[in-house]
């Protein structure tokens, strides 16, 4: 029971391979991303993806938390997995943070232009938002929101790691960790809100909608939820982790149906009723992506976080097949990490952007980070919380009724 | 199969239990001549139900003229009504299918009581559309069919015809989910008829259930099918019923986030709902080892959730009110709270956003009570959220010599009585004639859950992981042969 996770080869390999990648194509786009086009992609690409993966490693602590309050024995088995990613916020909150101060510093004024003072001068509607939309106040709640999560985040692995040492049937530790979830989710539930608005929602500065954070949340639940998985499953394959079997994986691959589900519900929600109420200053805003530049992309969007996984993983027996969820979960991640990508490129590039060398480069690295990140975290714990109380309950579960 | 559940979790079932006693405790009440408190409560109900009468024919002889409802505020009580009845019957839904998919054993508890409470406040809210027609004898042009008025078809683009079509099909499917599982139940009251009329009764109702293990395969099968089905139901209905507001361009009606809101408001009337049933329930016919304190501590934890959902929303559209920088969205919040009506929004906020934060402390969400009294105050908020949406958006409108103060008239109070009175004496009828717990479904979770069951597990507990694990394969090897 007391297994270690050892790092495979291939894990550190493809870690290296592809933070070197997203170094190179950040060197590339410093120096090589010229002119008006250039450097805004440059920085937006930067903005997103920094975001999204900070907002990953959010929604694993979230799922985290919301496991330890419903009290679930279902993801026990690997729950070590789940730290692992939510360890990561406080390095993805740094990243992040530093493309967001370097974007204010340097008066970026393309990716907020609420910090532009022609703008302010000219645009009353943008103006009126000053007193939420300032520097000061993003500044302030960026290192609230970033500090909070980072430091609940390592509050309750510290909790788990106690657990470890301690007797079994030690409970403390449990109510310890519902005590702390419920903080999180409350706070969660707050910040997830104004983190969106702020960080992401500001950028399209003059238009709103009320959806906003439930719509970051969905689609960074479900790109969790893929990372997870294949996680989980290269795990398996290099011969870790051998209390995980199919009953497991079933459960993974109904989140990813379930939620693929809920994300379509949410983006569907937002988008009909901006559409049915035409109202210009809230339907311009997929103007680019519906009429414009980006027509294939917002198609492809839904597409591949709608269609793939809703008909693919239909059946009971493709959440049971590792290589379908594999190819499914790989799938799911592009599709919402294009979905980040159209949250900001249609605003700040509404006739130029790309899917070229440096958005797949930086991704890579960041998915390097994360999978060298996730591998360290992992080996420097029990792959199994050995002295859960639901431990025994995660070793015979069953996923279904057959 | 081994039968395990860590002994942290608190039993489903209380006290000495097998498969016997337990049809005795939920049967036998049914067996039984009613009492007096029942007679009483009926007679109650049915006096309510015979008010509503009265008023709906009031309404439907003279016409919508009689309730208050005037050219600026066109929706009032009774829409309100109508979102308020059918967001409670969001709960049975939800805990039959969803909390089914996430195999919440507590659930077996409650989910009987619940679907019928479902379908009862389905059959509530139906009436408010259908009288507030006025020409009601013309309702069935709401249905769309090749007919002889030319042209004269319903509106596919009104959300309005979604709405009837996303209550009749939820009201279909809760139907189907909630009698397909009272069949085995029924059978087994059948089975243990003396009188003769019973066994009739008893007999038509179970569609002759022999109970073999192909009817229950086929009943386990169709019960997953309806949950997958009704899942994605709990949230369109009140999803739809939102748009009714959504799609509009009335500040204040026209918010993106109003689906998910409205669905997790209905939940959290819901099950407030199930709580004011259910206490009084398991009092009367002496349930209390059925719906345990842990069941009502699960329920309201969902209340607590559900509620902090809610009250997210309040602070997101009121934040993105005044962040949008239009004038008429800042408008109608200045006026939604500082206006002649800043009463409801005062009660609205109470009842849903700061009462509901004392469920934070483990005490008071296991004191009955108080749970009680709460899940009261809960319905007395999501009544006036709904409320506080439709008049107090349209009160003050773009025009300000259009602006107006509406009140109710007698005959839009009796209506909603008078579908309590409906209501009421739906779940009196159903709960002395059908079990209130669904027997089958706690026998299937008894054996983990059960009481006099979980304390033989303290052996499996204090049994070493490792070879605990080889037990369980050793089983697995065994079962496979």
């Amino acid at each position: 029971m007391e297994e270690r996770f050892v790092i495979p080869r291939r894990f550190r390999n493809t870690s290296l391979i592809f933070i070197s990648i997203g170094v190179l194509a950040f060197l590339a786009g410093l120096f090589g991303l010229h002119g008006d086009v250039g450097v805004k992609r440059f920085w937006s690409v930067l903005v997103f993806d920094s975001l999204f993966f900070l907002y990953i490693s959010a929604a694993s602590l979230f799922l985290y938390c919301a496991a330890s309050l419903a009290q679930a024995s279902w993801h026990i088995a690997y729950k070590r997995v789940i730290e692992a990613i939510m360890v990561n916020i406080p390095v993805f909150a740094i990243i992040a943070f530093i493309v967001l101060m370097a974007v204010l510093i340097g008066h970026k004024y393309f990716i907020y232009p609420w910090t532009d003072p022609q703008v302010l001068a000219h645009d009353t509607i943008v103006a009126g938002k000053t007193p939420f939309l300032n520097v000061k106040l993003f500044v302030i709640f960026t290192v609230i929101i970033m500090l909070g999560w980072s430091l609940l985040s390592l509050k309750l692995r510290q909790i788990s790691l106690q657990e470890d040492r301690a007797e079994r049937g030690v409970r403390r530790f449990l109510w310890k960790t519902i005590f702390f979830s419920a903080v999180f989710i409350a706070f969660y539930a707050v910040t997830i809100s104004v983190s969106s608005w702020h960080w992401l929602m500001s950028i399209a500065a003059r238009w709103y909608s009320t959806m906003y954070g439930w719509y970051v949340f969905a689609g960074s639940f479900i790109s969790l939820m893929a990372i997870i998985s294949l996680f989980v499953i290269a795990i398996k394959n290099s011969g870790q982790l051998s209390l995980v079997n199919k009953e497991h994986l079933h459960d993974l691959g109904k989140f990813i149906f379930a939620f693929s589900i809920f994300w379509t519900y949410i983006w569907f929600a937002q988008y009909f009723l901006l559409w049915y109420g035409n109202i210009p200053l809230e339907s311009q805003y997929f103007r680019p992506q519906l009429w414009g530049h980006y027509r294939f992309w917002f198609l492809l969007d839904l597409v591949i976080n709608f269609a793939v996984p809703f008909l693919l993983l239909m059946t009971r027996d493709a959440k049971r097949n590792y290589t379908t969820v594999t190819i499914i979960a790989l799938i799911v991640f592009f599709g919402h990490w294009l979905d980040f990508y159209l949250m900001v490129m249609p605003t700040v590039l509404p006739t130029q952007g790309v899917v070229g060398w440096y958005e797949i480069g930086i991704t890579l690295g960041f998915v390097g980070l994360m999978i060298g990140l996730v591998s360290r975290a992992l080996s420097r714990a029990p792959l199994y919380p050995v002295n859960h109380p639901y431990l025994k309950e995660a070793i015979i579960h069953k996923s279904d009724w057959g | 199969m081994l039968h395990y559940e860590s002994t942290v979790r608190e039993p489903l079932v209380n006290g000495n239990k097998d498969y016997h006693q337990v049809t005795e405790d939920i049967i036998s009440p049914i067996e039984k001549k009613p009492g007096k408190l029942w007679w009483i409560a009926l007679g109650f109900a049915v006096t309510m139900l015979l008010f509503g009468v009265w008023s709906v024919f009031w309404e439907t002889y003279w016409g919508i003229g009689v309730w208050g409802e005037n050219r600026t505020v066109g929706w009032a009580w009774d829409i309100t009504n109508f979102v308020w009845w059918v967001g409670i019957g969001h709960a049975g839904t939800l805990i039959s299918a969803i909390l089914l998919l996430f195999r919440q054993g507590w659930r077996t508890g409650v989910n009987r009581a619940a679907e019928a409470m479902t379908i009862f406040a389905v059959l509530c809210a139906g009436q408010f559309p259908v009288w507030h027609m006025g020409r009601v004898w013309l309702a069935f042009f709401i249905l769309p069919y090749p007919n002889s008025r030319g042209p004269l078809w319903v509106n596919f683009n009104s959300p309005l015809l979604w709405d009837v079509f996303a209550v009749s099909t939820y009201l279909t499917v809760s139907i189907l989910f909630w009698y397909s599982g009272l069949i085995p139940d029924v059978a087994t009251i059948r089975d243990r008829a003396k009188k003769k009329f019973a066994k009739f009764f008893y007999g038509l109702c179970s569609f002759g259930w022999r109970g073999t293990a192909k009817e229950w395969q086929r009943l386990e099968a169709l019960g997953l099918l309806l949950a997958g089905l009704s899942t994605p139901l709990v949230l369109s209905v009140h999803s739809v019923v939102s748009m009714d507001f959504a799609t509009s361009v009335i500040p204040g009606w026209h918010e993106t986030i109003f689906p998910p809101y409205f669905v997790a408001g209905a939940i959290f009337s819901g099950f407030a709902m199930v709580q004011t049933l259910l206490i009084l329930t398991r009092k009367i016919l002496h349930l209390e080892e059925y719906v345990t304190l842990g069941h009502i501590e699960a329920m309201n934890k969902i209340i607590m959730l559900t509620g902090g959902i809610v009250a997210m929303a309040y602070i997101t559209e009121l934040f993105i009110a005044w962040y949008s920088n239009v004038v008429y969205e800042q408008g109608a919040f200045w006026w939604r709270i500082l206006g002649p009506y800043w009463w409801a929004y005062i009660i609205l906020i109470t009842c849903n956003v700061v009462s509901p934060q004392l469920f934070w402390f483990k005490k008071l969400r296991r004191n009955i009570p108080f749970t009680f009294v709460m899940s009261i105050v809960v319905n007395i908020g999501m009544w006036f959220e709904r409320f506080v949406i439709i008049v107090l958006s349209l009160y003050h409108d773009y025009m300000p010599s259009a602006w107006v103060y509406y009140s109710p008239r007698w005959p839009e109070v009796g209506f909603y009585i008078g579908t309590f009175g409906l209501f009421f004496t739906c779940y009196l009828l159903f709960a002395k004639y059908f079990p209130v717990i669904a027997v089958w479904e706690i026998r299937s979770v008894l054996k983990t859950s059960g009481e006099n069951y979980k304390q033989k597990m303290a052996a499996l507990e204090q049994k070493d992981t490792e070879e605990f694990l080889q037990e369980v394969q050793h089983e697995h090897a065994l079962a496979a042969h």
